[in-house]
C-alpha cells in the first residue's frame, strides 16, 4: 500500500525493520520509541533465561522502586482523611532521558529508600506508643474501679465497725499493713486487680472457684468504651476485677489462672493515698503519651502529603523505566560491532516517524552516532493493525472479540459501523427507546474528556467504551420505529392511512376497508390496535428478517473476492467463491426473489390462491418438477425450479472436488520436476554463501533469529480433501440454519413490541382515566414507575439482548462466510497503553 | 391504487445519493470509512423502507377491530 491515507478496509502493511543501536542511546532509543508507540519488539534472545538477561540488575532495581511506590499508594490509601494525589497531567516531569537520565534515576532510587525507611519508622514508632497508651489506659480504668470497690467496702466495713476512721485508712485495720505488702496473719485479705476480655470474665470467675474452692472474693465490672486495635481496627471489651484472697499459694494460684485466661494484672496499692498518687502519674504520663502520638500522626501525615504531590509522577517513571528495560532485554549484543541489536515491526507508513524519533532520541542524549534502520525480508506474517480512532475503535473491538484479522485480509469491522447498529435497531425498533439510548450516548460523548481521565468502574467503563456503538445504535433504532411506527408502544398518524374503519357490524366487528391511499413510509397505523395486527406483523417480519439475512450473506460471501485477489488465489474463486454464491442464490435467493415478488402481484386481479411460500420452497426440495396448477406463483415455475435445484446440486461436488484436484495436480507437477516436498528443511541452517555475507557488509540485515512458529500448510492431500469436504458440510448446512437464524431478528422485534405494549397496557392505561388531585398524584407515581421500567427492562436489558443477538449474527452467520481470523494482535512498545494496562 | 413505481423511483434516487457519496467525500484519513458507513446506511434503510413499502402494496388480509361494550372506537 503506502499510498495516501490508511484505511480500515484492511489491515495495515508492516516492515520487519532491523535497528542497531549503539549502547550509549539505546536507553534513550527505547524511550522515544515507546512514546511514539509504533515498534513491536521482536524477542531475539528466546533461549535466554530471563535471570541470565543482560539488563536484569536494572530491572531488579526498578522493580525495587516499583515496591516502594506501592507501598505508598498503599499507605495513603488507607488514611481515613483523603490525601491527596497529584494527577499525572498536573505534575512536572521528571526527566529520564538525556545526559542528566542516569542521575535523575539514582536519586529518584535514594528519595525513595529514605522515604520508606522514614515511614516505616513512624508506623512502628506509632503502633509501639498505642500500645503503650492502651495500657496505660486499662491502669487508670483499673486503678479507678478499685477505688470504687475499696470504698464501697470502706462503708460497708464502717456500718460493721462503727470506727471513725480515715478515710484514707487502710481496708483493715493493721498497722504495719503499709510497710508490708505481704499478708502474714488471720485477717489480711490481699489482693489481684487487673483486667481482661469481656467473653472469658464468666469462665474467669468458674475456674477461680474450683480451683480456690470458694476461698475468695471476687466483684468485677465494665469498662464502657471499647479498646480499638490500631493495626486492625477490632474493638475489645474488657472489665476490671478484683480478687480477694488470703495466703500466698492462693494468691500464686489466682496469678497463674489470670495469666493463663489472658488477663492483665497491674499492682493496686491498698492505701488510698498511693492509689492516687498512682493515678495522678498514670494520667500524667497519658497525656504525655497522647501528645506524642498527636505529633506523630501530624508528622506522618505531613509526610505523605509530601509523597502524594510527587507520587504519580514517580509510578509513571518507575513503570516506564521498567518497559524500558525489559525491552532491551530483547536486543542482541552484536560483539562485532559493539552495538545492540534489535528486531521489530513497525507499519511501513510509520517509517519516517521513526526514524524522526531516532534522530531526536540521539539530539537528545547529546551523542552523534545515529541509530541504523534497515528493512529484512522474511517470510513470517507479520501482526494485524488496524488504525483506528475513537469513533472506530469500539466497533473493530467488538468485531475483534472473535477473531484478529489474518495480515491484510478484508476487515469485516469496516463494515460493522453500520451493519451492526442497523441489525440491532430491526430487534429493538421503537422511536422512543431509540431517542432514550441515543440522548443516553449523546451524554456520555459530551463528558468523554472528562470520563476518560476518571477511573470508571468496570459496567460503566463498558457502556462508556461503546458510546460510539450505542449512538449510532439510538440513531438506527429511531429510524426502525418509524418503519414498525412504533413509539412507546403507540403508533403514529403522520401521513393518510390506507384503511378507514366503518361502524361495527352486528357482532361488534368493524373491518376495515381499503381506501386507496398507501402509507408511504412505515407500517400503516390502522393495524395497531386491531385484533389481527400480530398476524400482518408477524408475516411482515419475518420475510423481512429472511429477505436482510440473504442480503447480508451475499454481501459477506462477496467479501470473499477482495482476499482471493490480494493473495492471488484465483484457484478459490473458481473452487470455493463461484459454487458458493450459485448455492447460495438459486435456493434462498430464489426465495427472496419470490418473496418480493408474492408482494408485489395483486392477487385479487389473479384466479389462483397466493401459495404459502414455506410449501412451496419444501416441495421444490422434496419434490421437484411438480408444482400444483392452483398454487403456483408464476408459470413456468416447475420447470425454473428444478434447473434452480440442479444447479444447486451440482455445487456441492463442485466445491468438494475441483479444489482438491487441482492442488493434486500441482503436487503431481512439483514432485515431477524432482524437488522434494517443499518446506520439509526450514529448520535452523542458513547458507552462508559468498554473496549473502559480502551483501551484509554492505548493510543489508539479515533476520537473526528465525524461529519455527509456524507450520506451514502441509501439502499432504489427505489433510486437503478432508479441509474440504468439512468446508463444503459446513457451508451448505449453513446456508440453511443461517437463514432460519436470522429469524431472531423477527422473533426479538415482535418480543420487543409486546413487551412494551404490555408495560403500557398494564401500568399508565389503567390510571388514565382517573380525576382530581388524587387522580393525579397516582398517575404521576405510575408515570414514574413506568418511565424506570421503560428504562432498566426494556432499554437496558432488551438492548443488552438485541446487542448479544446482532452481535452473534455478525460473528457467526456473516464472518464464516469469509473470515479467516488468523492474525496476531500488534502490540508495540507504548508507554500510553501502560496506562490502560494497569 | 398503489404500485410497484415507487419502489423503483426511490431505489433510482437511493442508488444516485449512494454514488455521490461515493465521489463526494473528500480524501483524508477516513474517507473509506465515511464513504462505506453512507453507502451502507443508505442500502440498509431503503431495503427496510422497500420491505415495508412492499409487504403493504397488496395485503392479503385486512384488519379488523372488535369493540369491548362501553370502549368507542
Amino acid at each position: 500500500m503506502g499510498d495516501d491515507y490508511p484505511t480500515l478496509f484492511r489491515s495495515e502493511q508492516m516492515s520487519l525493520m532491523q535497528f542497531l543501536i549503539p549502547t550509549e542511546v539505546a536507553h534513550d532509543t527505547v524511550a522515544e520509541l515507546g512514546e511514539l508507540g509504533n515498534v513491536q519488539f521482536k524477542d531475539l534472545n528466546p533461549a535466554v533465561n530471563p535471570f541470565q538477561r543482560s539488563f536484569v540488575g536494572e530491572i531488579r532495581r526498578t522493580e525495587e522502586m516499583t515496591r516502594r511506590v506501592r507501598f505508598f499508594e498503599s499507605q495513603i490509601q488507607k488514611e481515613k482523611d483523603v490525601v491527596p494525589i497529584r494527577p499525572l497531567y498536573d505534575s512536572a516531569p521528571l526527566l529520564t532521558v538525556g545526559p542528566s537520565a542516569a542521575h535523575n534515576i539514582d536519586e529518584l532510587d535514594v528519595t525513595l529508600a529514605e522515604h520508606e525507611k522514614r515511614l516505616v519508622q513512624m508506623n512502628d514508632s506509632y503502633k509501639t506508643l498505642s500500645e503503650r497508651t492502651r495500657e496505660l489506659v486499662e491502669a487508670r480504668h483499673v486503678l479507678r474501679e478499685t477505688a470504687v470497690f475499696f470504698e464501697k467496702a470502706e462503708t460497708q466495713h464502717t456500718d460493721i465497725r462503727t470506727s471513725f476512721d480515715d478515710s484514707s485508712a487502710p481496708l483493715l485495720q493493721h498497722d504495719d499493713r503499709e510497710q508490708q505488702y505481704s499478708s502474714t496473719v488471720q485477717f489480711d485479705l490481699e489482693f489481684i486487680a487487673g483486667t481482661i476480655d469481656r467473653t472469658r470474665i464468666s469462665t474467669f470467675e468458674r475456674v477461680l472457684w474450683r480451683v480456690l474452692r470458694g476461698n475468695l472474693y471476687m466483684n468485677h465490672t465494665d469498662i464502657t468504651e471499647p479498646f480499638v486495635d490500631p493495626a486492625t481496627g477490632t474493638e475489645t471489651r474488657k472489665n476490671v476485677f478484683i480478687i480477694f484472697a488470703h495466703g500466698d499459694a492462693l494468691l500464686a494460684k489466682i496469678r497463674k489462672v489470670a495469666e493463663s485466661m489472658g488477663a492483665t494484672l497491674y499492682p493496686i496499692d491498698a492505701n488510698a493515698d498511693k492509689r492516687s498518687d498512682s493515678l495522678r502519674e498514670v494520667t500524667a504520663r497519658l497525656e504525655d503519651l497522647e501528645t506524642v502520638l498527636y505529633n506523630t500522626g501530624l508528622n506522618r501525615r505531613s509526610k505523605l502529603l509530601k509523597i502524594g504531590e510527587n507520587l504519580a509522577r514517580w509510578q509513571d517513571v518507575v513503570r516506564k523505566e521498567k518497559a524500558i528495560y525489559e525491552t532491551m532485554n530483547l536486543f542482541n549484543f552484536d560483539v562485532r560491532r559493539k552495538t545492540l541489536v534489535a528486531e521489530g515491526w513497525v507499519p511501513t507508513r510509520d517509517l519516517t516517524m521513526i526514524q524522526l524519533a531516532l534522530r531526536h532520541a540521539t539530539e537528545a542524549s547529546g551523542t552523534s552516532v545515529v541509530p541504523i534502520l534497515h528493512e529484512l525480508r522474511t517470510s513470517k506474517t507479520p501482526p494485524t493493525f488496524t488504525r483506528t480512532n475513537k469513533f472506530t475503535e469500539g466497533f473493530q473491538t467488538i468485531m475483534d472479540a472473535y477473531g484478529i484479522a489474518t495480515y491484510q485480509e478484508v476487515n469485516p469491522g469496516l463494515f460493522a459501523i453500520v451493519t451492526f447498529p442497523f441489525l440491532f435497531a430491526v430487534m429493538f425498533g421503537d422511536i422512543g427507546h431509540g431517542l432514550i439510548i441515543f440522548f443516553a450516548a449523546l451524554y456520555m460523548i459530551y463528558q468523554e474528556k472528562k470520563w476518560a481521565k476518571q477511573e470508571l468502574d468496570e459496567i460503566l467503563g463498558q457502556f462508556f467504551y461503546g458510546r460510539y456503538i450505542i449512538l449510532l445504535m439510538g440513531i438506527f433504532s429511531v429510524y426502525t420505529g418509524l418503519m414498525y411506527n412504533d413509539i412507546f408502544s403507540k403508533s403514529l398518524h403522520i401521513w393518510h392511512s390506507g384503511w378507514d374503519f366503518p361502524e361495527p357490524g352486528s357482532n361488534g366487528v368493524s373491518y376495515a376497508v381499503s381506501n386507496g391511499h398507501m402509507y408511504p413510509f412505515g407500517v400503516d397505523p390502522a393495524w395497531h390496535g386491531a385484533d389481527n395486527g400480530l398476524v400482518f406483523t408477524n408475516s411482515y417480519k419475518m420475510k423481512m428478517s429472511i429477505v436482510l439475512g440473504v442480503i447480508h450473506m451475499t454481501f459477506a460471501l462477496c467479501l470473499q473476492l477482495p482476499n482471493h485477489i490480494k493473495f492471488k488465489r484465483p484457484l478459490d474463486i473458481y473452487a470455493n467463491f463461484i459454487p458458493q454464491m450459485i448455492f447460495l442464490q438459486s435456493i434462498f435467493g430464489y426465495l427472496v426473489v419470490c418473496i418480493l415478488y408474492k408482494w408485489s402481484i395483486d392477487w385479487s386481479t389473479r384466479d389462483t390462491e397466493p401459495p404459502s411460500l414455506l410449501n412451496m420452497l419444501i416441495a421444490m426440495l422434496l419434490s421437484p418438477g411438480k408444482v400444483d396448477a392452483n398454487a403456483q406463483l408464476y408459470p413456468g415455475q416447475s420447470f425454473i425450479q428444478v434447473v434452480l435445484l440442479l444447479l444447486a446440486m451440482v455445487c456441492v461436488p463442485w466445491m468438494l472436488c475441483m479444489k482438491p484436484y487441482f492442488q493434486w495436480k500441482e503436487i503431481q507437477m512439483i514432485q515431477g520436476q524432482g524437488y522434494v516436498g517443499l518446506n520439509h528443511h526450514n529448520g535452523g541452517h542458513r547458507e552462508s554463501t559468498d554473496e549473502v555475507l559480502e551483501s551484509e557488509e554492505e548493510g543489508n540485515g539479515r533476520v537473526i533469529v528465525e524461529e519455527m512458529e509456524e507450520e506451514h500448510e502441509q501439502h499432504d492431500f489427505s489433510e486437503v480433501v478432508i479441509h474440504q469436504i468439512i468446508h463444503t458440510i459446513e457451508f451448505c448446512l449453513g446456508c440453511i440454519s443461517h437463514t432460519a437464524s436470522y429469524l431472531r431478528l423477527w422473533a426479538l422485534s415482535l418480543a420487543h413490541a409486546q413487551l412494551s405494549e404490555v408495560l403500557w397496557s398494564m401500568t399508565i392505561e389503567k390510571f388514565l382515566g382517573m380525576s382530581g388531585i388524587f387522580g393525579t398524584i397516582t398517575l404521576a407515581i405510575v408515570v414514574v414507575f413506568w418511565f424506570s421500567a421503560t428504562v432498566f427492562i426494556l432499554c437496558i436489558m432488551e438492548g443488552l439482548s438485541a446487542f448479544l443477538h446482532a452481535l452473534r449474527l455478525h460473528w457467526v452467520e456473516a464472518n464464516s462466510k469469509h473470515y479467516q481470523g488468523e492474525g496476531y494482535l500488534f502490540t508495540p512498545l507504548s508507554f500510553a497503553k501502560l496506562d490502560e494496562k494497569e | 391504487m398503489a404500485s410497484v413505481i415507487p419502489v423503483i423511483f426511490i431505489l433510482v434516487i437511493v442508488l444516485g445519493l449512494m454514488t455521490c457519496g461515493f465521489l463526494f467525500v473528500p480524501k483524508g484519513p477516513n474517507q473509506t470509512t465515511i464513504r462505506t458507513a453512507i453507502m451502507l446506511t443508505f442500502a440498509s434503510c431503503y431495503l427496510m423502507w422497500m420491505v415495508t413499502y412492499m409487504a403493504q402494496l397488496h395485503p392479503l388480509i385486512t384488519p379488523y377491530r372488535s369493540t369491548k361494550a362501553g370502549e368507542s372506537l
